[in-house]
């Protein structure tokens, strides 16, 4: 089911929160919503669960507006981050719990609650109390009790961080798996970068209650529009320079930054100027300074980190700006600190976008 | 805050904000309007401080307060400082001190002490056939040595709870900035844990203004305002509306005072301890714990001595006012059961019935409070506060005089009676039903709503089970506190609608012993029944929600 927000506004004591914000998630489709905490991603997935009110504007569900249900009637299936599992009834009557409010016959929730737990290996569990079982499990129960129902929509508010790293993997791969194989448009909040870039289809990206950006993970990535979403999505040094002349949407440009000049990508039109190029630091090669080239600019290393397959470094440039800089491959940890450099902005790879 | 008419709970709210409006407010804002009125304005405040007794009584009320209040956390601070820090022999036994208070009902410890030490008392004779002689001990005496054997629970409970959630590591801390160990105590843990002392005082000092029982049984010719608003609110020839109404209020106001004190010196003194380590009780050795415990059992013993008075008293044989001490019969509790059993089934019943309305209240006001907040709610919070600053004859007067005449007319109903039941409860239920709810995550609530379950039955089919074991603790401290009330039922009771502790009363004020005991016994079955059920067979902790 499709899922259209048009021109929301959600506002807590007269302070609007949320205002006239508008998004289209596709049917069948994973997104996440990402952003600090704050940014209002969990303000904007509770009015879509129905938890707030809406001030103005439409939520439709396929061509449904839902804005002014109320919650238990916009069939939607709800993941908490704290599980939110009934602690005194059994893992079976926690899922069997929204079927029955659906008045279905007894032996058809025996079945489908069966089948739902044997599908997350749980069916063995179901006469456990939630508190006999661990966090993974029990955010499997969450999992497949939302989805048991058949809701039009599955909505999750940080399903995964109360659990440890390893865990986290495991449930992710569950979540994405059960999502494709119901096909339910899904929102997903989170803070988690990594979480976002694996498991979505899309990503928006939040700040102070607008969408910062909405794009596939590959292309929040590769081509931020903002330093926002640049700083927010993986490491990325944020630079300052010039821009000699207008640059349209797509264009390459040339940069003055500390005395040198050097390539980026416009993804907008940018006007004349200050600018700011956001470059990730696997983008930033090292050479030793004797091999220097005029593309590239003078640095010192300042500290250096060794991480198994590659060796993150600082340095600073004659200016001294910092950057970071990752480098791979063999002997990717040959510099030392203090050591002068020169390090090379492959241009493809950097944005020019507006300060 | 929004106002959304087309929510259930709004109007849940409004309902009731209306029922404590009627019911409670009404009375409370009766009792300061009449003492305004009469036929010369503010006729009763020109008797009450024109009077030298009255002025006499709220001086000696004030000072009998201030009195209790240092003996009782004299008593109670050492004795929580060393039950939280050390271990010693018989140790054990103290933790069961807030049981043995909240069980015993103040009517028979007063009976108790005159057992002992009244004027013909057994302490009192042994003593003087050892050629003792006491001084009476009516009057001062006799008030500030059973008060402070009572009230010393709540020093005791306030002072151990904050010093157990004090962290250890603040001390050590201290320690290793060069502070010599008993340095470190004092700079350290009394700032933290002297807010919840001082609160714990000035509770004290409130329940000791409000205080009826003792008052009046151990009071001799001390003149003390209780004692005398009780006398204005029942005598027949003087019976002055107005008087009574202003005396009511006199206590009102020192009570809403020292109440405000109280909450202005907790939400001052409220220091956050991020994620403490709580102190291990260190074991004392030698001389130093033989005096520690031989102090602690003193303070145990006379804790446990009206319980153990009390069964004696019951099989005691008595010839009127003299007790055959030593001379064993059943003969006061046959009495007491088969041939005039109406205290124990009006005690059973109005408690029953009062047991059972303040726990619905108090579970429906706490959600509104808690989960439901809406403009209203918090005039309902406040309202439901108010009874802790009536004392139980305040209370009374202002009841009686509400629903004398009129639409609601309650006089003389055994309603009225289940009323000031729930009143006095109400604001505790209120609070074991608000911190379990505080205690429920809001998610459970909208996971069941998410799952197409509407609000109003997601509240009784997911919420209302959660709240179950602290609305049975609460029912039960409900129970054991109603079945005991004294000071607003003598009040408001009417010839034949006697409860046991009524009963007890007068067969004290006749010098009938014997079977005031019998009926005591009874009593403490009555109070005890619950509690052992609830804590041996369901498992509730009921003090789960007081600390």
């Amino acid at each position: 089911m499709r899922i259209a927000i048009d021109r929301l506004a959600v506002a807590y004591d007269d302070r609007r929160v949320i205002d006239g914000l508008s998004l289209t998630i596709d049917p069948g489709t994973i997104f996440t919503l990402l952003g600090p905490s704050g940014c209002g991603k969990t303000t904007l997935l509770r009015a879509i669960a129905g938890f707030v009110p809406v001030a103005a504007g439409r939520i439709l569900f396929g061509e449904t507006d839902v804005a002014r249900l109320p919650a238990h009637r916009r069939n939607i299936g709800m993941v908490f981050q704290d599980y939110a599992l009934f602690p005194d009834k059994t893992v079976f009557e926690n899922v069997a719990y929204g079927l029955r409010a659906r008045r279905t016959d007894d032996a058809a929730v025996r079945r489908r609650v069966g089948e739902a737990l044997d599908r997350v290996g749980l069916g063995a569990f179901a006469d456990r109390l939630p508190a006999a079982l661990s966090g993974g499990q029990r955010q499997r129960v969450a999992l497949v009790r939302a989805l048991v129902i058949q809701p039009d929509v599955l909505l999750m508010d940080e399903p995964l961080s109360n659990l440890d790293s390893k865990l986290r993997h495991q449930v992710r791969e569950t979540i994405s798996e059960l999502q494709r194989e119901a096909g339910i448009t899904t929102v997903f909040v989170t803070h988690d970068q990594d979480e976002a870039l694996a498991m979505s289809d899309r990503i928006g990206v939040m700040n102070a209650g607008r969408l910062e950006q909405v794009g596939a993970p590959a292309e929040i990535y590769r081509t931020p529009h903002t330093a926002y979403v640049a700083d927010f999505i993986g490491a990325a040094n944020i630079l300052s320079a010039d821009l000699a002349a207008p640059a349209a949407a797509g264009a390459t440009v040339r940069l003055a930054i500390g005395g040198r000049h050097v390539g980026a990508v416009c993804p907008q039109p940018l006007p004349a100027g200050p600018v700011r190029i956001v470059v990730r630091p696997e983008d930033i090669a090292m050479a030793p300074a004797d091999g220097a080239t005029d593309e590239m600019l003078s640095a010192r290393v300042v500290r250096r980190h060794y991480l198994g397959a590659k060796t993150g470094y600082a340095v600073t440039l004659t200016d001294g700006t910092r950057i970071t800089i990752d480098v791979s491959g063999p002997d990717h940890d040959r510099f030392a600190t203090g050591d002068s450099v020169a390090v090379r902005i492959d241009p493809s790879r950097a944005l020019a976008i507006a300060p | 805050m929004r106002l959304d008419l087309r929510s259930i709970w709004v109007w849940l709210s409004f309902a009731m904000l209306a029922l404590l409006g009627v019911f409670l407010v009404y009375p409370v804002a009766n009792i300061f309007l009449a003492s305004l009125g009469g036929p010369g304005r503010g006729e009763g405040w020109a008797i009450v401080f024109g009077d030298p007794r009255y002025l006499r009584a709220i001086a000696n009320t004030l000072l009998l307060g201030t009195a209790v209040t240092l003996a009782a956390m004299g008593v109670g601070v050492p004795l929580a400082y060393l039950t939280a820090r050390y271990d010693y022999p018989g140790k054990a036994i103290v933790s069961i001190l807030p049981l043995v208070t909240l069980v015993t009902p103040e009517v028979i410890v007063a009976q108790t002490w005159l057992m002992m030490l009244g004027n013909n008392g057994l302490i009192r004779r042994w003593l003087l056939e050892h050629g003792v002689v006491l001084p009476s001990f009516y009057g001062w005496f006799g008030l500030t040595t059973s008060m402070t054997f009572i009230y010393y629970t709540y020093a005791y409970i306030g002072t151990l709870a904050a010093i157990r959630g004090f962290d250890v590591q603040l001390e050590e801390a201290a320690r290793s900035l060069g502070s010599s160990p008993v340095r470190a105590r004092l700079r350290v843990l009394v700032p933290v844990v002297l807010p919840a002392i001082l609160a714990s005082a000035l509770l004290i000092f409130t329940l000791v203004v409000g205080n009826f029982a003792l008052s009046m049984i151990l009071g001799g010719r001390v003149e003390l305002l209780s004692v005398k608003t009780y006398q204005a609110a029942v005598s027949e020839t003087t019976s002055n509306p107005v008087l009574q109404s202003t005396l009511a209020s006199v206590s009102i106001s020192i009570v809403m005072i020292v109440l405000f004190a109280q909450r202005w010196i907790v939400s001052r003194g409220r220091f956050e301890i991020v994620q403490g380590r709580v102190a291990r009780p260190s074991r004392l050795r030698g001389v130093m714990a033989l005096g520690f415990a031989a102090a602690a059992s003193l303070v145990v013993v006379v804790s446990l001595l009206p319980l153990a008075a009390v069964v004696a008293g019951a099989f005691t044989v008595s010839r009127g006012p003299v007790m055959r001490w030593g001379q064993w019969t059943t003969a006061n509790i046959d009495r007491v059961l088969s041939r005039s059993p109406e205290p124990l089934y009006n005690t059973m019943t109005y408690a029953g019935a009062a047991t059972a309305i303040a726990i619905v209240l108090s579970a429906l006001i706490g959600y509104l409070i808690v989960r439901r907040r809406n403009a209203v709610t918090p005039l309902i919070d406040y309202i439901t506060a108010l009874p802790l600053a009536l004392s139980g004859t305040a209370l009374g007067i202002g009841l009686i005089h509400a629903f004398n005449t009129g639409w609601i007319t309650l006089t003389g109903t055994a309603a009225i009676i289940v009323l000031a039941y729930v009143i006095r409860r109400l604001p505790f239920g209120l609070r074991n039903a608000s911190s379990t709810l505080y205690n429920i995550p809001r998610s459970l609530e909208e996971a069941s709503i998410s799952l197409g379950v509407p609000p109003g039955r997601t509240f009784l089919k997911v919420i209302l089970p959660l709240m179950a074991p602290a609305l049975a603790a609460a029912a039960v401290l409900t129970w054991t506190t109603t079945v005991a009330e004294l000071s607003t039922s003598i009040i408001v009771y009417s010839g034949g609608r006697e409860t046991i502790p009524i009963q007890i009363f007068k067969l004290i004020e006749g010098g009938l012993m014997a079977q005031a005991s019998a009926y005591g016994l009874v009593l403490v079955a009555v109070i005890l029944a619950p509690i052992v059920v609830a804590t041996r067979i369901f498992r509730i902790d009921l003090f789960a929600s007081r600390a």
